[in-house]
């Protein structure tokens, strides 16, 4: 049971982490994260990277639907931009891999501005489907622009590289992509004690009521959309630097949709839930290979079944925490905490 | 110019088209009755095409008999997702429903992979296949029956929504749901009755667009250019469904026969962007005025 | 450490679901030599991975049942992609983690250029696959991979060549997805076409996924082809493109790719596909002509097996070959000297899974056949000799 902390400034009651406790778990994940590379397989490696990058999307898109309530289903097509622009500077200017970075973050959040532009006036499902319609576009301009792009057979791109150190094995990109994600993921939880994120979660409860109060909805409608497609598009850069590929293929709308449920698992308009639920949906899949690895000794064609079931699971998890956790993994989680904090007392 | 090309082409597409209005048409009657968005409903299509795949490749059934047993599987199917999954989330947000449905895709997928494998499969051909011409121009036997079908069944619609007391009943649902309350209306049944027309109207549309093209789990991206259809049509807009049905099948065609096939999707999404710019409900759809 | 990494590889292996016929713990020595593989076990293209998979583990028996190679076992270790290149990367990292992986077998044309630097990096893996792209046909860029049959231009070029000798000054339409698979070979095959006197009159594109054709249709009836070749599918919209091809009285001859050949494949395609033709390095399982490799794959499995069956073995007998003759050499088993006895092979004889002695001078083997559907006997029979491109000068 904890018993009240005492705060004299507002500052220290908007604080990220308010107790020492919370600072010393902060301090705890941060030492298991640089210890993590040391101690796991290139498996593990491969996939904590691969979390890495969903959450840092994720959390860009959190930003747009979660906090502003605006729908996307365009965020792959997004990372797509950045993934395209990072390959494209990489090889034909070969600028260093920072800079790329920003540079596909920024080139993403252009196109989202634009496609962020008709969000004043259309609302709710009807903005949902006009990012698909974005997304369907920007596919085909990865498919046909074929001097920038590549056409169908996409970019094949070099390593990055700083000092001489070349990052090409998930080992070694580990220390770009999860402090890059780290980053980004404080970035967020920083933005909603500003007057920006908090614009935005107004115009999330009701935007006429925010115009009411003087916040101009374009204005940060539109930023909410070129945040969002920032974040995308530097988790598109991490993606092309740890593929090294891209294609129109890598970026369909499966993965937007993917990104949706992630915030919805995990909760949306909750900065731990779109960490959660990244790392939660991209797990599930390798969980499932496990579970039909552990049933194959009686059912002998178990892996023939993987497919399928991954899709209903994934199909399945949307609808049940919709129904049954709508506040997704974050609620479960606060929950968690508070028996903790609560003990011995019954919740 | 080649003219009968163009007639042609213009044919197919229409043919098509009408298949767009009908899915349209299902799409409509759950958003106007319940104020859901079913992306679902490529998928219930799917679902369709396969249950009367089962029945009438699996189990030899006689087609017609297939063809009922399925519209009835479908009709069941919508009453058991109006129960099971839409009621326990009315008076949540529209955005959630809307990814429910897509998670009910995703889950309709999986089952169907699940038991009749990943591989396309072929429909037994139940329609006529000698050609047929209009003047010179060639029509796909198929496609003409398909839409000949699907003209049928919306006629039959229209005149339901119009004369019979259910559909009398769907209409006053989807104009006020407390006046259609207060009326004597039983609006739970009214929502049931919307999810099991809609579920039915796509199998229905699903054994025919199976029947062109085939089947496969992958058949629900149709759903995503009837998606586009309503959205120009107006979400609420039955009429919007059938005119953009048939546009938007005619647009394809010709995107698909003068640019080449890559600019199909490009061209109907395009319109979709042009058409939200410059009226944001749609074509025929109702502009709802906010208050606070 | 030793005891630990043993189970986590038992449960790798467990996972990819295959514990009960490669994974159990006979004769497993670290000298073996492993054949890593991202398997597309399920998702769209499953129907092949499962061949593939088959095609592999019977091989990996029959080598191992005559004791190895120089006394070395072979050991497969699968794990399931779903077509996906993520998945893929994973797989290999997963495999390549927990063994010392010599040989790999690959799932796409997108894995491949993915993990290239990767196997450079790494030098010591040979790697072959599912794709016949013909990017990766160019030993300058991807010099540790082949494939065990002709690119896809090459395909054309094998098909065209049939049509050239056929009926000289023919038209011909491409019919291809809008995919990279479909693209693939459609450029420098209209070049090709020229250079053989054919006239290419329509190159017509469909979408992914798209199911209705009859525009397409419309189209090709326009340009009155006398041939018709499909690239870019494996089974849909084929059927219905020739059904309605067939109502409109056309009389074009259809073709397709590899990936579309197989008898069951074609044989679905219905009673209008009578006909179809198509280019196809390896025989059918149930070929007649002289072979002792089908016969031994007829006594192993008496029911039909695919054309992926025959492509997964004969990749892994090529890999086995490779690794054969560097050892023999007393050579190191690294990926440049492997690749290196793949490409001193002259005259190879596969035991008949090829028609005719093989060499791969470079990434590929540019040798194939013209079958045609006869649905009467529900079977693919032979309509030309073997056409070996590097022989004709192509």
């Amino acid at each position: 049971m904890r018993i009240g902390a005492a705060k004299q400034t507002y500052a220290a009651d908007e604080a990220l982490f308010d107790t020492t406790v919370q600072r010393a778990w902060l301090v705890g994940l941060f030492a298991l994260l640089a210890v993590f590379p040391f101690v796991a397989g290139p498996y593990w490696i491969y996939m904590a990277c691969l979390v890495a990058i969903n959450i840092a999307s994720a959390t860009g898109l959190n930003i747009l639907t979660g906090y502003t309530g605006l729908v996307s289903l365009g965020q792959a097509a997004f990372m797509g931009v950045g993934a395209y622009t990072v390959a494209w500077l990489e090889i034909n200017l070969g600028t260093p891999f920072l800079l790329n970075l920003v540079a596909g973050g920024l080139t993403a959040s252009l196109a989202g501005l634009v496609v962020g532009v008709p969000s004043l006036r259309v609302k709710g499902l009807y903005l949902a489907i006009a990012t698909i319609a974005a997304s369907v576009i920007l596919h085909f301009v990865f498919s046909h622009w074929t001097s920038v792009t590549g056409g169908v057979s996409g970019l094949t791109m070099p390593p990055a590289s700083i000092f001489g150190i070349v990052l090409d094995q998930p080992r070694t990109l580990y220390w770009l992509i999860v402090p890059v994600t780290v980053l980004m993921v404080f970035g967020a939880a920083n933005l909603f004690r500003t007057r920006i994120g908090r614009a935005f979660i107004a115009i999330r409860d009701r935007d006429i009521s925010a115009e009411v109060l003087g916040i101009r909805l374009l204005r940060y409608k539109l930023l909410s959309f070129a945040l969002s497609s920032f974040y995308a598009g530097v988790a598109g850069g991490l993606w092309a630097y740890f593929f090294r590929v891209i294609t129109p293929e890598s970026f369909p709308l499966v993965m937007s949709i993917f990104f949706l449920a992630a915030i919805i698992v995990g909760g949306m308009g909750s900065i731990l839930g779109a960490v959660l639920g990244a790392a939660f949906m991209t797990m599930v899949p390798e969980a499932l290979k496990l579970a039909v690895g552990w049933l194959s000794p009686w059912l002998p064609d178990a892996v023939a079944l993987l497919s399928p079931v991954r899709t209903i699971v994934f199909g399945a998890l949307i609808v049940l925490f919709l129904i049954f956790e709508p506040q997704g993994l974050a609620e479960v989680w606060r929950r968690i905490r508070r028996f903790f904090h609560l003990w011995p007392f019954k919740t | 110019m080649d003219w009968l090309f163009l007639a042609e082409v213009s044919l197919a597409g229409i043919g098509s088209g009408g298949l767009y209005a009908l899915t349209g048409l299902a799409f409509v009657l759950i958003y106007k009755a319940t104020r859901v968005v079913n992306l679902a409903i490529g998928e219930i299509l799917m679902l369709g095409g396969y249950v009367f795949f089962g029945f009438a490749a699996g189990m030899a059934l006689p087609h017609w008999l297939a063809a009922l047993l399925t519209l009835a599987v479908a009709g069941l199917f919508g009453a058991a997702v109006e129960r099971t999954l839409i009621r326990p989330m009315l008076g949540e947000s529209p955005i959630s429903v809307f990814m429910l449905t897509i998670g009910l895709g995703s889950v309709l997928v999986g089952t169907v992979e699940l038991i009749w494998g990943a591989n396309p499969l072929m429909l037994p051909d139940y329609m006529p296949t000698t050609p047929l011409f209009l003047g010179e121009a060639y029509v796909s036997a198929k496609v003409a029956t398909a839409f000949a079908v699907a003209a049928v069944v919306v006629a039959g619609f229209l005149l339901l929504f119009r004369f019979w007391r259910g559909g009398v009943a769907l209409r006053a649902t989807a104009g006020d749901q407390a006046a259609a309350y207060s009326m004597g209306i039983n609006v739970p049944r009214v929502f049931s009755l919307a999810w099991v027309i809609a579920c039915v109207t796509a199998a229905g549309s699903g054994m025919l667009v199976g029947a062109i093209g085939g089947i496969s789990p992958t058949m629900g991206v149709f759903g995503l250019s009837v998606l586009v259809v309503v959205i120009v049509g107006g979400l609420d807009s039955v009429l919007g469904a059938l005119v953009a049905g048939l546009f938007i099948g005619l647009l394809e065609a010709l995107a698909g026969a003068y640019l080449g096939g890559e600019f199909k999707m490009l061209a109907t999404f395009t319109l979709l962007v042009a058409v939200l710019l410059v009226r944001p409900y749609g074509l025929f759809g109702t502009h709802e005025i906010e208050r606070l | 450490m030793f005891k630990l990494s043993r189970r986590t590889v038992l449960g790798a292996a467990l996972a990819a679901g295959l514990a009960a016929s490669a994974a159990l713990p006979q004769a497993r020595a670290a000298d073996d030599i492993v054949l890593g593989g991202s398997i597309p076990l399920t998702g769209v293209f499953a129907f092949a991975g499962e061949g593939i998979h088959a095609g592999i583990q019977d091989w990996v028996k029959m080598v191992n049942e005559q004791g190895g190679i120089e006394g070395r076992m072979l050991r497969y270790v699968p794990e399931d992609t779903a077509y996906k290149v993520d998945a893929s990367v994973a797989a290999f990292n997963k495999i390549t983690g927990q063994h010392k992986v010599t040989l790999y077998y690959g799932d796409s044309t997108a894995f491949a250029k993915t993990i290239d630097p990767e196997l450079e990096r790494h030098g010591g893996i040979l790697m072959a696959g599912a794709s016949f792209a013909t990017e990766l046909n160019d030993p300058g860029t991807y010099p540790l991979q082949f494939m065990a049959g002709p690119d896809y231009t090459e395909m054309f070029g094998i098909l065209l060549e049939y049509i050239a000798q056929e009926k000289a000054g023919a038209k011909v339409a491409f019919v291809h997805s809008d995919t990279e698979f479909g693209r693939d070979p459609i450029a420098t095959s209209s070049e090709r076409a020229k250079a053989l006197g054919l006239e290419v009159v329509e190159t017509i594109v469909t979408p992914p996924g798209s199911v209705d054709v009859s525009t397409e249709v419309l189209k090709l009836r326009r340009a009155r082809p006398d041939y018709t070749i499909f690239h870019g599918y494996i089974l849909a919209p084929i059927p219905e493109f020739i059904n309605q091809a067939r109502q409109m009285g056309m009389e074009t001859k259809f073709m397709g790719t590899f990936w579309s050949m197989d008898n069951s494949i074609v044989m679905k395609m219905g009673a209008a596909a009578d006909g179809f033709m198509g280019v196809m390095p390896y025989r059918y399982y149930y070929d007649t002509e002289d072979a002792p490799m089908l016969e031994k794959i007829r006594a192993m499995r008496p029911e039909y097996q695919s054309t992926a069956y025959i492509q997964g073995m004969l990749t892994a007998m090529l890999m086995t070959e490779a690794v054969k003759r560097t050892l023999a050499d007393g050579k190191e088993l690294t990926g440049a000297n492997m690749k290196a006895a793949l490409n001193s092979l002259k005259d190879f004889d596969t035991g008949g899974l090829i028609g005719v002695p093989v060499s791969i001078p470079g990434n590929s083997i540019p040798v194939g056949r013209i079958y045609r559907a006869d649905m009467g006997q529900q079977k693919m029979v032979p309509v030309s000799d073997w056409i070996n491109l590097t022989r004709t000068g192509g």
